[in-house]
This record gives C-alpha cells, structure tokens and sequence, in this order.
C-alpha cells in the first residue's frame, strides 16, 4: 500500500544518494589536488555549491513532511538523521572546497607530501566513500571501521601538529596544518554521520559523544 | 501545552516496559480475558496504570481496546453472552472480586463515551450531579461546590456558569463532551476511562479536550482510547498497542513512537496497515 | 485526456433525454400521493363536519348537564353519561396505565430472555382481541360474580383494553431511547432501576404519552364491554356497585330511539364525546410539552420554579 509519506522519502533517498556521490567526488578531487598539485578549485567549487542547494532542499523536505504527514517510527527517524546527514555532507563539501583553496593559496605543495599524509589522505577517502554506502544500505557495521579510521586521523592530528610547530619549512607546515585540521575536521563529521545513521536504525543517539569527549581527555 | 517527554530510559529489552520507576501504579490489570459466546475479543492482557499518568490504547478498529477499557469498570456487566476473566485492581482491590459491591466501587473509575451523550432532559447543572443527587446526595451548598469544581476542572464553567438551568443539548458537541467529562468527575473518580472522546468532534474542540487531559492528568490516572496517533503523541505519557485482542507493545509514548520494539507496532503506526 | 471528455459527452446525451420523463413521472407520483391523502382525509373531515353540523343545535347548559328525560321528549340532557364517561376513563387509565407501564418497562429493560418474548407475543395477540369479547370477560368474572352491573367491572374491561397498547407503545419508546444513556448512567455507578425510572423513562416521555393518549381515545368510544359491564342508567354515579351512564352508550341508545329529538340528543352526544377525546389529547400533550416560548408554558415554568 503506497502511504501519502511515499513519494516525498523516495524523492528524499535519491537527493541524498545525489549528495553522497557528489561528496565522494569533490573530497576525492580536493585530496588529489593537494597531493598532486592539480589544480581542482572549479570543478570542486561547483560541487560544493550543488551539494549545499541539495542541503536546502532536503532541509525544506524534510520539513514539509514534518508539517504534512507527522511520521512516527522509522520514518521520523529516517527523516531526523536525513538533515543531520545532509548538513553533514554539506560539511563535507565546504572541507573539500577549502582543501582545493590551500593548494590554490600555496601553490603546488605536492613536495610537502609525508608518508603519515599520504596514510591519512587514503584514510579519509576511505571513510567518506564508507559514511555513504552506510547511509545508503543502512549497514551500521561500517560505522566501526569509520571510528577507526578517524582515530587515525585524530592520532595522526595530534602528532604532527607539535612536529610542524618545529618545522623550518613554513610553507609546507602551514599546508599541512590547514589539510590536517580539515582532515580532522571531516573525519568528526563523519562519526557525528554514522551515530545519525546509527539512530536511523537502532533508536539509539548520539553513542560517539561519550566516546569523543573521553578520548580527547585522556589522550 | 507540555511536548513530548524526553526521559531517557534504555532499560527495555522487551516489548512490554513495566517496570516502575518512582510513582505507584493506580490500576493494575492482570490477565483479562473477553470472551463473546466463545470468541476471545481481549486475550489475558495484562497492563498497569501509574497515578497522575495518561495512557493510551491504540490499534486497529476491532483490536480490542474499547473492549478491553470498558473492563476498568466493569461495564461488561451490562452486555449479554460477555465472559470476562482476570483481575481488575484499583489500589489492591479486585474490582472482580466476588466479595465487593461493584456499583460502589464503580465509581472510583469514571467514563466518558466516544459521543458525547449527557442526559438529554436534563440541565446542565442536573447533568453534572446526575451521580450524586441519583445516588441521594441532596444537600444544596455541597451539589453547588461539586458542580463549580467539576465544571471548572472540564474547562466548562466559563462558558457555563451564567446559566446552568440551560438544558444540555442546547451545547455545541464540544461543550457537551466537556459536560460529561464534568459529571464523570463529580462523582470522585480515582481513575478516568475516556473512549475516544474527541473522535466525533471538531478540530478546535478536539483541542480543548486535549488541554483538559493535560490539566486533569495532575490529578487522576487517565486511560484512553483513541485511532489519533497524534493525539495519543500529544497527551499520553504510555501507550499501548494491541492488535487482534493481543497487547503487542506497552511502553512510554515517545518510544513507542519514535522506535517501536515490535516490527507490527512499526508497521500500523507507519500507516502501512489498519 | 480526450476519452475522457468523449465519454462525458456520451453520458451526458442519455442523461437528456432521461430527465424530462423522470420529472413527469415524479409530478404524477406526486399528484397520486396527494389524491390519496385527501381521500383519506375527507371522510374523516366529513364526519368531523356533520358531527359538528347536527350536533351543535343541541348543546346547551341543560344539555350537558340534566339527566335524560323520558323517551322522545326531546328534554333533559346527558349529564350522567358526560360524568360517567369521565369516571370510567380515569379508573380505568388508574388501573390500565400503571400496568401497561411496568409491563413495558419490563419488557423493554429485562426483557432478553424467553418469558419476555412470551410475553410480549400475548401482548400482540391481546392488543387484536375483539373487545366485545373482553367485555364478555369482564361480565363472566365480575358481573356473574358478584351478582350486578357495576362500574369495577366496566373498569376491569376498559383496562384490558388499555393495558396491551400501553405496554407495547411504552416498550417501543423506551426501546428508542439510545443504549448510551443507560452506560452512561451505569458508568456513574447508579443502579439499573434508578437509571430506567429518572433518565429513560424522562427520555421516553413523549412516545410514552402518545401510547397512553392513544389507549385513552380507544377506551372512550368503546361500547360493546360497556354494554356488559357498567349497563348505562339515567342517573347520576352513585357507587362502584351500580351501573353507569357513559357517552357511547347513551349515544347507542338515543340512536335507536325513533324520535327526531333523540336523534338531536344523540348527535349532540357524539359532539360532546369528541370533544373530550379532543381535550384531553390537547391537554395532556400541552401539559407535557417542552415548549418553552409558549406563554402557558412559560407561565407553568415560572410558577415551578418559585415553588423550588
């Protein structure tokens, strides 16, 4: 029996489907413009512009259903993680622009590239392409990989940071600060994504903050 | 108006959350059966009732919940060919128990009925002490109190209380419910039975009933049954959802809503059957 | 979208042509349906009219209120059968209606079990019964009893007859009156009778009235079990034990009378029994009437009320 609600989620699940691939996409050119130097700034830019005007969209979506239709159960909670998610794309999206904006800035930093940078980069890429395909199936297992891989990132963060500060070349220490601090940036909202997806299908919220909060006390 | 309650509790592995917290329960209903020349409309549900709560009943029409409301109070008696077994306990007393006399101990549950149905040649003032001057209340002073109190606590004695004479089917439908509402809390109840009692009336009213819920829950235990799952969102701190004369899922309001345990209670508030 | 409008335009030619005969037809039904009310209509207001006509010469304060005078005189009046006529409708309503009540209150409230159905089929079967038949009855069990015409007997016979309508038209009244009201009145805890006697019974007023107005009209024109029972005499009621004058029967015996002045005497009689059965229609149902804009009912609300 096709229900009133219908129609608006489907039109709901092919934005977000839309957003996450734009995401991969724009996070994936911004990392590879930094490491290798190409210049993605445009392109990069236009995605982040789609991804936010889908951020409206879902936005007044998920409102209208809210006014119209009063969901309950899944669908509320679908509907609820729907503008955490896309707010967090979004998110994803302005990083991704800000990346291409270093390599802008600075030049060609490809010379800077580091090892641990090269693991993290990998890492991020990683986890944005499992935060989707999460959202997209539902699947809660990914999201202990995705805490894993921004662990790393943290823990990559917090060492290199206090090395830069020493660093004598500037230039690359101030890139890689920037990227860093993106980085890490992404990789929170990638975990804040997984617990939404995480409420979506167990009804439980926000299980990371407790976790957040005591691993930057004991670390 | 209050939102919905954000208590977080995590303890419930099951679908039935009876586990109390602070307050006492006010009713306890222990296994009813109702059974109609052999056919079981309620099958051995068992629920409890805090004080000072409302909960709802939801489900499907012929799920069962009227029938299993009207066995708060015993209204079964009325009806033919209706075996009802179990416990009905208001404060440890088995409203079923052979020992008691039920009409008094009847009126500690009051109820009021999906149409609004106040006594058609009677005042307004008459109607609200229908329980009491039938019952041989006759002193005047005491009646007057009664009926400022039970009409204020209806939301009612603004609109009324200039002419109380007025005989009760000159009031729009909204302001009659509220009328019976009064007159069921005249008589003192501890527990209050409403069965849909907005269903038949329009939106405005609904609301007032619903503030009037919201008011008078400070005060009694409310059971009510209703097919609007957001009024039941609205007023009720438990809910519980029964299906085919089962009780399927009771459990605070807000989760039940929000992440229901049982895969048919996700289902029929959904809107994908019933 | 065009299939659509085709098929409208399909339809709406056939509704065409339809319309003007269905309208022909619902006038004609109309105009039968009236015909047959009028003719149902003019006997009776005929008979209302040549009452009136033939009767109306022959009231006068004497007329109501003087003993008959010898045969054919053309004096005296009817006064003892307007009196009995009186008597023996109230006595018996006083025995008939309280009856006739309890047994529909019976059967309309404890009436689910097979001693109601019996009952209320002896009831159906009553309510038919030649009433010539009651009074027979009435006559074997009283009269032949105890040795005499008297008004007990006449009582006993017009209350059988009453008894069956009442019961049934008290049934179907309180049977109309919504079971809600009954839960509502248990849901506060009060007990069945107390609910059925000051709630239903109040709801069911009107249908209630009705039934009795109506056993009360048959009563007074019934003659045959008069004949039986209470005789008739020329005199004014003296005791229980004796017979009595009613209006059916003083009219019944002016008619047979040969002389035009009997007959005047007999129409005028008809006019006044009419007239009665008239008046207590009217008056019981202005009585009980919730008419609150009309005067009288006004004035009757305002005296209760400073009486309280």
């Amino acid at each position: 029996m096709t229900r009133l609600i219908d129609p608006s989620l489907h039109k709901l699940s092919f934005i977000m489907s839309e957003m996450g691939d734009m995401v991969i996409e724009s996070i994936s050119l911004a990392i590879d413009s930094y490491l290798t130097g190409t210049n993605t700034k445009d392109k990069v830019l236009e995605l982040s512009d789609s991804i936010r005007t889908k951020y409206y969209e879902v936005e007044d979506l998920t409102f209208d259903m809210l006014l119209k239709y009063q969901p309950v159960a899944d669908d509320f909670r679908l509907i609820r993680s729907s503008t955490e998610i896309s707010y967090a794309f979004s998110r994803f999206g302005r990083y991704a622009y800000d990346i291409t904006l270093v390599r802008d800035l600075f030049g060609d930093v490809s010379e800077c590239t580091n090892a641990s940078l090269v693991e993290s980069t990998k890492k991020v890429k990683h986890m944005i392409k499992e935060a989707v395909l999460s959202f997209a199936e539902l699947d809660i297992r990914k999201a202990i990989e995705i805490r894993e891989d921004e662990k790393f990132i943290d823990k990559i963060y917090r060492e290199r940071l206090p090395k830069l500060i020493e660093s004598t070349n500037t230039r690359c220490a101030l890139a890689e600060a920037l990227l860093l601090r993106y980085l890490e940036r992404i990789g929170d909202h990638a975990v804040f994504m997984s617990d939404a997806i995480n409420y979506i299908v167990t009804g439980k919220h926000r299980p990371s903050e407790e976790r957040i909060a005591s691993h930057t006390k004991t670390d | 108006m209050t939102a919905l309650s954000t208590k977080p509790t995590d303890m419930e592995t099951s679908s039935i959350d009876t586990k109390s917290i602070e307050s006492k329960y006010k009713m306890i209903a222990e296994n009813v059966t109702v059974s109609y020349d052999g056919i079981d409309a309620v099958k051995n549900v068992t629920m409890k009732f805090k004080e000072k709560s409302v909960t709802a009943l939801i489900g499907p029409s012929g799920c069962g919940k009227t029938t299993f409301l009207r066995c708060l109070n015993r209204m079964h008696d009325m009806t033919k060919n209706a075996k009802v077994t179990g416990k009905v306990m208001i404060d440890d007393i088995d409203l079923y128990s052979k020992d008691i006399d039920p009409i008094y101990h009847r009126r500690k549950v009051g109820m009021v009925f999906q149409k609004p149905n106040p006594f058609p040649t009677m005042s307004i003032f008459d109607n609200v002490t229908a329980g009491l001057r039938l019952n041989g209340v006759r002193d005047k002073r005491i009646l007057d109190e009664i009926v400022e109190d039970s009409l204020k606590m209806a939301y009612l004695w603004d609109e009324v209380k200039n002419d109380l004479k007025k005989s009760a089917i000159e009031l729009s439908g909204g302001q009659q419910q509220r009328l019976c509402i009064a007159r069921a809390l005249a008589i003192q109840p501890e527990v209050l039975l409403m069965d849909e009692p907005a269903s038949a009336l329009d939106p405005i009213a609904t609301q007032k009933i619903e503030e009037t819920i919201t008011e008078l829950k400070k005060d009694y235990a409310i059971i009510i049954v209703t097919h609007n799952m957001q009024q039941a969102i609205r007023v009720s701190d438990y809910t519980g959802f029964m299906y085919l004369g089962d009780l399927i899922e009771f459990r605070e309001t807000k989760k039940l809503f929000t992440d229901p345990k049982d895969e048919l209670t996700a289902k029929y508030v959904q809107g994908h059957f019933g | 979208m065009n299939s659509i409008q085709n098929r409208r335009q399909e339809y709406r030619s056939l509704f065409k042509q339809n319309v003007a005969k269905r309208l022909l037809v619902d006038k004609i039904v109309r105009i039968i349906v009236f015909s047959c009310v009028i003719i149902a209509i003019i006997p009776l207001g005929s008979i209302l009219v040549e009452v009136f006509k033939n009767g109306i010469t022959a009231i006068s304060i004497e007329f109501l209120t003087e003993t008959p005078g010898s045969a054919g005189s053309g004096e005296g009046g009817i006064g003892p059968a307007i009196q009995g006529t009186l008597i023996i409708i109230g006595l018996s309503s006083l025995i008939g209606v309280p009856i006739g009540v309890m047994s529909g209150i019976f059967l309309s409230e404890y009436g689910d079990n097979k001693l109601a159905r019996s009952v209320r089929f002896f009831n159906d079967v009553f309510m038919e019964f030649p009433s010539i038949i009651l009074g027979i009855f009435a006559f074997l069990i009283i009269v032949l009893v105890l040795g005499h015409f008297s008004v007990w007997a006449g009582a006993f016979a017009l209350s059988l007859i009453m008894f069956p309508i009442v019961a049934r038209t008290t049934e179907e009244s309180l049977k109309m009156v919504p079971i809600t009201y009954r839960e509502a009145g248990t849901a506060l805890g009060l007990t069945k009778w107390i609910i059925t006697f000051r709630i239903i019974i109040s709801a069911a007023k009107s249908g209630m009235i009705t039934g009795i107005l109506l056993s009360v009209s048959r009563i007074g024109g019934e003659t045959a079990p008069l004949i039986m029972t209470i005789l008739g005499s020329s005199q004014f009621f003296s005791s229980m034990d004796t017979p009595m004058d009613a209006l059916p029967l003083r009219i019944w015996r002016l008619s047979l009378l040969p002389y035009d002045s009997a007959q005047l005497q007999g129409w005028g009689a008809a006019l006044v029994l009419i007239i009665i059965i008239l008046g207590i229609n009217l008056g019981v149902r202005y009585y009980f009437s919730n008419k609150k804009n009309l005067f009288f009912g006004k004035l009757i609300k305002q005296r209760r009320n400073t009486i309280k």
